[in-house]
């Protein structure tokens, strides 16, 4: 493993790589500050770019634009109340008043130095557990697989949006979309309408970048449209005492600690990890009241929560080939259209890559330290650039990527349609990311599906007979349905009460 | 009608378009043919059908949810707790109140339809200056101009730059 590690190290630090890593550290710490345009949007534009790309290249600049925007974010959660992106919420609220208590430097260096300590730490896990488990994923044929895409899909369903219908309904859509195009066993082609556009399928790209960039353009314009200009606090000196650092230490470790737990489940992302890790240290620090009042330890928990969940979900996503959230949804459609399939097999047959990738994370998250500390104020004077000129060049970007996949005008419809669709499934609280994540996964499913079949000779028992099967199947099903019965439950109990004081 | 009852409606209807959509995938599955198709070995229809029953059933669930029925049967405490509606808008007076949000949609949509023809430059030009007005900048030497250096710079930077075939549309005759 050492030695795998240092071959990394030796790609990592290549000049080329190095200013990569640099450059996708810059432009996810300005997505992360910048509102509106998050993680998987900004992914899904860059996939274009990065196909000229070697593949290791290629995923060092992806992943340190998603490890850079968890940075970007606390800045302005701090600095302007305003989340840069979603898994920075829970920042504002301490964050912010230690700011306008005039301990926005103290706020700034906790952030940083949590987010660093968070990130070491998923990244040291990821390179001690990762090639052991994706060895034993190894025992794993088509049942088990199909069985892990199917826990997967579930967990995901049940961790996003807030009706559990809701997420199943875009779940199906995203597979739905998955089977267009000519199927690969038997060359009939399906639900191509006899139009040959069609015939090699809907790319992912197209659909997240409809979805995510278009959608959230048009929301960000109409709160441009709605809202005022929000006032930046100056960050004077982005230092902290030892003092702090030491009351905030207990805190950075449970965050971490809870965050890469809870960031490993498909689906769970950072956002959810981060609220789970916070709820989690309410219960558990001393002096609980404190919290929301301007307590450092509000920025260090959430902070390190979310940094250690971005690379827990890089654990799933390299060994077994299953996506953590939105974000690595969009690095595992990357890493298939660079013909490199995720999974037990990659450490095998493309394990270079993984370790310079593991490598350059380290590399990474030292440059995100080095970056955000002296250039924060930097950083959150790029938000008073207003929106209005903004989100139009990203909108011309956006159709860029889309454009440069296979210069159709297809394309370009399919995702205008896939943005309308998009707009209207987050107005009426439908979940994406279950959606997009099935458009992904819906081909590698299928085919599990299929081979497990011929296995068994037609018989769906096998996935029932194989004891690893069997578990995720039970594993999914709970995931799923537990939440609705609990919650159903417990409207009928208040139901029954108010029923009764009403008797 | 109440906000509760607008929502049950709307659940209600996007239950049964997705009916109609699952019902439609399904039917659509019967046209693929079964080219060397194996005794035993699962078609290229297996998943599908799996995928569309399935979809029929979330819509059905949303069509008569239980949890919809029970609501019925709790009606004083939701009378009791409603406020009285507010009397609704015309539908002119909510196209005049959010005409901007439509004009972004048709100005991206025409974007999108129309930049392979028209040409990046010019269809761009235009975008940017529509979408910047409709977001409040009301300059219009300002907007003019910013339009024609970010669509400069783009179409020098991804063109030339990363090599991004951009079409020209009716100003290629011009250009080359």
């Amino acid at each position: 493993m050492f030695e795998h590690l240092l071959n990394g190290f030796a790609v990592a630090l290549q000049p080329t790589n190095l200013l990569i890593a640099l450059v996708g550290c810059l432009v996810g710490t300005l997505i992360g500050v910048l509102p509106g345009l998050g993680p998987t949007a900004t992914l899904a534009m860059l996939i274009p770019l990065v196909f000229s790309m070697p593949p290791a290249t290629a995923m060092i600049l992806l992943t340190s634009v998603y490890y850079g925007s968890m940075y970007g974010g606390s800045t302005t959660s701090i600095l302007v109340n305003i989340p840069g992106e979603s898994a920075s919420v829970i920042t504002c609220k301490d964050g912010n008043q230690m700011a306008r208590q005039g301990r926005a430097g103290p706020a700034l260096a906790i952030s940083a130095i949590g987010s660093f300590i968070a990130g070491s730490f998923a990244v040291l896990v990821l390179t001690v557990v990762g090639a052991p488990v994706a060895g034993y994923a190894l025992n794993f044929g088509p049942p088990e697989f199909f069985a892990l895409m199917v826990f997967g899909l579930c967990t995901v369903a049940s961790l996003t949006g807030s009706d559990v219908v809701k997420s199943v309904v875009t779940t199906c859509l995203g597979l739905m979309i998955a089977t267009v195009g000519i199927d690969l066993v038997s060359g009939a082609p399906r639900y191509t309408f006899g139009n040959p556009f069609l015939q090699d399928g809907i790319d992912f790209v197209v659909v997240a970048i409809g979805m995510f960039a278009f959608t959230e353009v048009v929301v960000t314009a109409m709160e441009v449209r709605a809202g005022t200009r929000a006032e930046i606090i100056k960050a004077e000196r982005i230092w902290l005492s030892w003092e702090e650092f030491k009351y905030s230490l207990a805190s950075i470790f449970r965050g971490t600690v809870f965050g890469f737990i809870v960031g490993m489940l498909p689906g769970a992302g950072a956002t959810l990890s981060t609220f789970i890790a916070y709820n989690l240290e309410k219960r558990i620090c001393k002096n609980p009241e404190r919290l929301g009042t301007g307590d450092i330890r509000g920025v260090a928990n959430p902070e390190s929560a979310n940094n250690a969940a971005s690379g827990a979900s890089l654990v799933p996503l390299l060994t077994l080939g299953i996506p953590g959230g939105g974000a690595t949804a969009v690095m595992l459609g990357a890493l298939m259209m660079l013909d490199i399939t995720p999974g037990p097999l990659l450490f095998e047959k493309h394990g270079a890559m993984v370790w310079a990738l593991i490598a350059s994370m380290y590399v990474g998250n030292a440059l995100l330290l080095i970056l955000n500390w002296p250039l924060v104020n930097v950083f959150a004077r790029v938000m008073s650039v207003p929106a209005k000129y903004l989100m139009p060049i990203v909108l011309v970007i956006s159709t860029i990527g889309v454009w440069s996949l296979s210069y159709s005008s297809v394309d370009l419809l399919l995702a205008a349609g896939a943005g309308l669709l998009g707009y209207y499934l987050r107005r009426n609280k439908y979940p994406i990311e279950p959606l997009i994540l099935g458009l992904i996964l819906g081909g590698r499913m299928e085919q599990a599906y299929r081979q497990a079949l011929i296995i068994s000779k037609g018989s769906n028992l096998i996935f029932f007979t194989k004891p690893i099967s069997l578990t995720l199947l039970v594993g999914a099903v709970l995931f799923l349905f537990l939440p609705m019965l609990l919650a159903k439950a417990k409207q009928f109990q208040a139901a029954r009460a108010v029923s009764g004081e009403a008797a | 009608m109440n906000a509760s009852a607008k929502g049950r409606t709307r659940a209600r209807l996007e239950g049964l378009a997705i009916l109609l959509v699952a019902c439609g995938y399904l039917w659509e599955g019967h046209n693929v043919p079964d080219l060397f198709q194996m005794p035993g070995v699962p078609g290229p229809t297996t998943f599908p059908y799996i995928l569309g029953i399935i979809f029929a059933l979330t819509g059905l669930w949303l069509l008569v949810s239980p949890a919809d029925l029970f609501a019925r049967r709790q009606p004083a405490v939701e009378e009791r707790a409603a406020k009285p509606p507010a009397p609704a808008a015309s539908l002119g007076a909510r196209l005049a109140a959010q005409w901007h949000f439509y004009a972004m949609w048709i100005a991206i949509l025409g974007y999108l339809a129309l930049m392979p023809s028209v040409g990046f430059p010019v269809a761009t030009f235009v975008l940017l200056a529509v979408f910047t007005f409709l977001l409040g900048e009301k300059r219009w030497w300002f907007v003019g101009s910013l339009a024609l250096v970010v669509t400069v710079v783009i179409h020098l930077g991804f063109g030339k730059g990363l090599n991004v075939r951009l079409p020209l549309g009716v100003l290629e005759s011009l250009l080359k």
